[in-house]
């Protein structure tokens, strides 16, 4: 059916127009970095990189989106308007007189506004599954790297198995019905979300336990927050009703940690291993310190170059990863407006409609690319020091 | 010198280097002739842009540096209007170039032969069959033994030794003109230095070739060089005849590297070394008028950094000149002014013993499927003593064991067998996890490479108040850090130093900062590792001092490790030679350093590089490689190098370990040399009559 539209330029102002709560936040974030950047640190060293800036611009974009998401939609994800099945982009609703900017999708949903939400649930995911990832990998490579021997042997071949097993098939197994009904993902999401907590608490305790004053708050708060979040998390049972997560959600969440620790194994256990030959490290062996001492607070801190560009490009390879998922129908449900998942949805009909793909990909593809302009980035300045 | 033309004029050279900050002048104002035939040595410590300086004359400057200001003239044809296409020619044919490193300047992945091969087949495009014969001509020339197999190796299974003879021989098979060497034997052990140079020298006067040597080795230009440039901060402070230099020496700094130098007319006791002040500006820092002025002791207000300072010509038949206004006025022959005499220690009771330990690793290249185990025997049979309060130095070269020795000390390496006392507790097979904290405390290292013994991430006084955590010292958080403080001032750096980060501290610096982290917990014992050999000269003379000085007010023992017997000798009680794992000398320094030798002791003390001109030192250049401890030769470790060893009858040396006789007086040598032999060696090192050279 014809639809009146806005015409491209009418498209391009309307979009531009409704992001401006990200480009006030972006003026006032940037503004204030470059003023102070040499204050900053590493992230102000960024801002003298060209790389680097558009890298970081790329990210905090998609970061206020979905911060400012509701703001700037102007639907609601799910919200159908019957009549604007697969309308082209920039149509107008007949009886509203309201924009479909990026047109309508085959469920007569707004592509721009699901576009825009669906950064929420990628931002939350991706950067949550990463940072649970490094710590996993963290704590187990640090030992293998530092210990060597047989404690290496056996932790290198099993995130080898890990590494060596085909990604989606493992996906499979974790998230179909079959095994979702079991207990396993609940007790595979107890094991992985226990991790965070020993590793703060050991953090803490090997360094201040000359220092009980400082050490007994430190670890009641640990306590208190881990537990919170295990509570929340992997029960359900969050006293506070902030935290929950629908059990394919922790499926996923589950299954992208699983999947992204061996490789932090890997790179943690060669740093470790180079680290170890330092000095400093032969210094603190004679002092008498505990190795978990030595090697979360002499050999992590000096090994956090080569690891925050592997987050960043962790970052990049989950978002994708919850992309493919979405297209094999094993991620969230299919409702849901998270990228991967909308780009499946779009793909049935390519032929007919390509306007409903295109967004979601365009999303995808350029945070990950701020992304790796980021670790491109941050490597450089890392050799500079 | 004859009226030959020199090869190279470098007429008020000056290059800088464009940063982000701006531009650094990094050498100014450089001015020298070499002729051919002459070695001229450029001397400097870290930063005075003598490697720089090498670097310009071939036109190899980083994209940021450039020549920004006089000429170079090479054979009477200036550079500058030299295309690209000419200088490339030039380079590697007509001057070539020996670097610090050598396994940097080889290709890991090609075979030497062809690497070699390479030169004359891109220079002189010469056939294939021409350039292997030169190739091979050349391994001869340049000692090494065995040319076929040299040939067909790859650089990684040759020695330090044998890869800086390969870049010899490359550089040389060109025939340049002039050869630029910028740190050759830095890297390299004391005794292999000694052949290089040798090699190096003789090479020189065969093939009449020019040679700028660049070195930070006082001792090293007056042994090899006919001519020396002395570099500070960027600038020639004074130039001439070696030996006119060394012996009048003309400029203020030049005066205080030589006094700063442990040599052997030194004692720590009665005239112990006089530092340098302060440290050698950053380029971009440096002072109004003279660059030396903020250091030097015969700084005059307003006269000195008035105007920047010319050249001054002290002696025009010897070419000597000096960038000092007050050349004239000064007395050269002034003692020193501030040489604190200090009351020589007496050692107390006995410490630490060592009884016939010895440290075996077992060597295998998989954990699961090892075919064949090797085992290196890092440390035969070592027995030793020490007292309270004394200084045992242990000298050695790489393979030796020492550094072994002192892991097991501090329990980082547990010995195989023996027994290790310290204190009345054996402690030989307690790894320091399991040891309890007085014995941590009582033993601590300072350790080589200051760059990496403080951890980058922490600031300073951090770390230092971690150790007092861990050793349990003060009780609150309070009290930690005044001890931190009272360190701090007993290494003498600026409280503020306390909040700083590594990185922004110097060399010397981070070393003061380990060796207070060394000496936080009271330490009974503290094992140094070569703590000074990376440091520059005239920072080695402060810390050393610093240690010597700790070392009275706390009556600790102290354990020097070191290669350098200059400084061994300056500072040590008692000294132990070890070779392969072996101690093959023992007795106090005195014993030591004069006859009769331990035929190793006798070749080292000969090796070192000495800055004393009016010392006589016999030349003994030892042949061949240090062996490999897992495959060490039968019978005395030392026969195959040993050049007394047809003194003894009956090839004993090659079948049976001697025995560690006693020379008399607690000296000990491993040695078959009958007493006959023996009595009549004579000292290595001679002085001539005269005064002092300060």
């Amino acid at each position: 059916m014809q639809y009146e539209t806005i015409g491209a330029f009418g498209i391009l102002i309307g979009i531009v127009v409704r992001f401006w709560p990200v480009w006030i936040a972006l003026a006032i974030v940037v503004t204030f970095s470059l003023t102070f950047r040499k204050r900053l640190g590493l992230y102000g060293q960024l801002y003298g990189n060209r790389a680097g800036i558009a890298g970081l611009i790329l990210c905090l974009f998609w970061l206020f989106t979905a911060v400012f998401a509701s703001m700037i939609a102007p639907f609601e994800p799910l919200q159908q308007i019957a009549i604007m099945k697969d309308a082209p982009p920039g149509a107008l609703d007949p009886d509203t007189g309201a924009v479909f900017l990026l047109g309508g999708d085959r469920l007569a949903r707004d592509v721009f506004s699901r576009m825009v939400f669906g950064s929420q649930i990628v931002l939350v995911i991706a950067p949550a599954a990463t940072l649970f990832a490094l710590i996993v990998g963290t704590m187990l490579g640090l030992p293998a790297g530092y210990h060597g021997g047989r404690i290496d042997n056996i932790l290198s071949f099993l995130a080898n198995l890990v590494l060596a097993f085909p990604v989606i098939l493992l996906f499979y197994l974790l998230v179909t019905p079959g095994v979702r009904e079991t207990s396993i993902p609940q007790w595979l999401a107890g094991f992985f979300l226990i991790f965070p907590v020993i590793f703060f608490c050991t953090l803490f305790w090997t360094r201040y336990s000359s220092r009980p004053g400082l050490l007994a708050p430190l670890l009641v708060i640990t306590f208190l927050l881990g537990g919170w979040l295990y509570a929340g998390l992997v029960f359900r049972a969050d006293p506070l009703g902030l935290i929950s997560l629908a059990p394919n959600e922790l499926n996923i969440f589950v299954a992208v940690v699983f999947a992204s620790s061996p490789g932090v194994f890997r790179i943690v256990r060669g740093l470790t291993m180079e680290i170890r030959t330092r000095d400093y490290v032969a210094a603190a062996q004679t002092r008498g310190e505990r190795p978990w001492y030595i090697m979360l607070w002499e050999i992590l801190p000096n090994a956090r170059g080569p690891l925050i560009v592997d987050a960043c490009l962790r970052v990049g390879y989950t978002t994708i990863l919850l992309g493919t998922l979405g297209y094999f129908g094993l991620g969230l449900t299919p409702e849901s407006p998270d990228w991967g998942t909308a780009i499946k949805e779009s793909s049935r009909l390519l032929r007919a409609h390509v306007h409903p793909a295109l967004p979601p990909v365009v999303a995808l593809m350029s945070f990950v690319l701020g992304l790796n302009l980021l670790a491109d980035a941050l490597r450089e300045q890392a050799l500079k020091d | 010198m004859n009226g030959a033309a020199p090869i190279l004029k470098i007429e008020n050279l000056s290059i800088s280097f464009f940063t982000q900050a701006g531009e650094v002048p990094v050498v100014k104002d450089f001015s020298s002739a070499i002729m051919p035939g002459e070695i001229m040595g450029v001397v400097g410590e870290s930063g005075s842009g003598k490697s720089t300086l090498a670097l310009g004359i071939i036109h190899g400057l980083s994209p940021r540096g450039r020549i920004v200001g006089g000429r170079l003239i090479f054979k009477g044809r200036d550079m500058a209007s030299m295309k690209e296409k000419e200088l490339r020619r030039i380079r590697g044919k007509e001057i070539a170039m020996v670097y610090q490193e050598p396994m940097a300047s080889l290709n890991p992945a090609m075979r030497i032969g062809a690497q070699l091969m390479e030169v004359p087949r891109v220079h002189e495009r010469v056939s294939r069959r021409e350039a292997l014969e030169r190739a091979l001509d050349m391994v001869r020339a340049v000692q090494l033994p065995d040319p076929e197999r040299i040939m067909r190796a790859y650089p990684h299974q040759l020695s330090g030794g044998q890869q800086q003879r390969i870049v010899i021989a490359m550089a040389l098979l060109s025939k340049p003109s002039l050869l630029i060497l910028d740190e050759p034997t830095t890297a390299l052990d004391a005794t292999i230095e000694a052949g290089i140079i040798e090699l190096i020298k003789e090479l020189g006067r065969k093939h009449e070739m020019a040679m700028l040597f660049v070195s930070h080795n006082l001792g090293l230009i007056l042994e090899t060089c006919d001519r020396v440039a002395v570099m500070y901060c960027g600038e020639a402070v004074e130039t001439g005849a070696v030996r006119d230099v060394f012996e009048r020496m003309r400029h203020p700094y030049t005066q205080g590297l030589l006094r700063a130098m442990p040599l052997p007319t030194m004692d720590k006791n009665a005239r112990p070394l006089v530092a340098i002040p302060g440290q050698q500006p950053a380029p971009q820092e440096r002072p109004k008028g003279c660059n030396f002025g903020p250091r030097c002791a015969h700084f005059r207000e307003n006269f000195c950094d008035a105007a920047e300072i010319p050249m001054v010509v002290v002696d025009k038949a010897a070419e000597h000149s000096s960038r000092c206004i007050r050349v004239g006025e000064i007395d050269w022959d002034a003692p020193p002014g501030k040489a604190a005499a200090h009351e020589p220690v007496v050692p107390g009771s006995p410490l630490l013993k060592f009884e016939n330990v010895r440290k075996y690793y077992r060597e295998s290249a998989n954990g699961f499927f090892a075919d064949k185990e090797r085992v290196v025997k890092a440390n035969e049979t070592i027995s030793l003593d020490a007292r309270e309060a004394e200084t045992l130095a242990i000298v050695g070269e790489s393979g030796s064991g020492k550094s072994t020795l002192a892991k097991m000390l501090v329990g980082l390496e547990t010995a195989t067998s023996g027994r290790i006392i310290f204190r009345n507790t054996d402690i030989q097979d307690i790894p320091v996890e399991a040891r309890d904290r007085e014995t941590v405390a009582g033993i601590q290292m300072v350790f080589q490479n200051p760059f990496d013994t403080l951890n980058p991430t922490q600031p300073v006084g951090a770390q230092i108040i971690r150790t007092l955590e861990k050793f349990r010292i003060g009780g609150s958080a309070g009290e930690r850090r005044k001890k931190m403080l009272a360190l701090l001032d007993l290494v003498k750096l600026p409280r503020s130093f306390a909040n700083r980060m590594p990185r922004q501290l110097s060399g010397g610096q981070k070393q003061r900062v380990g060796i207070a982290r060394a000496f936080a917990g009271n330490a009974k014992l503290v094992v140094a590792d070569e703590p000074v050999s990376t440091l520059d000269v005239s920072v080695q003379a402060a810390v050393t001092d610093l240690l010597m000085d700790i070392q009275r007010r706390n009556g600790t023992t102290m354990l020097f490790i070191s290669h350098d017997l200059s400084v061994v000798r300056y500072i040590a009680d008692r000294v132990m030679v070890m070779y392969l794992g072996h101690i093959v000398e023992q007795g106090t320094t005195e014993q030591i350093f004069s006859p009769p030798y331990h035929p190793y002791t006798e070749a080292l003390v000969s090796a070192v590089p000495l800055a004393d001109p009016r010392a006589r030192k016999r030349r003994i250049v030892l042949k061949g490689e240090i062996p490999s401890p897992i495959d060490p030769p039968p019978g005395c470790p030392f026969q195959t190098r040993c050049p007394h060893k047809h003194l003894v009858p009956d090839g004993l040396c090659e079948r049976e370990l001697p025995p560690f006789r006693d020379l008399g007086g607690g000296h000990r040598s491993l040695c078959w040399l009958g007493d006959e032999v023996l009595g009549k060696m004579k000292p290595v090192i001679q002085h001539q009559p005269g005064p002092a050279p300060d």
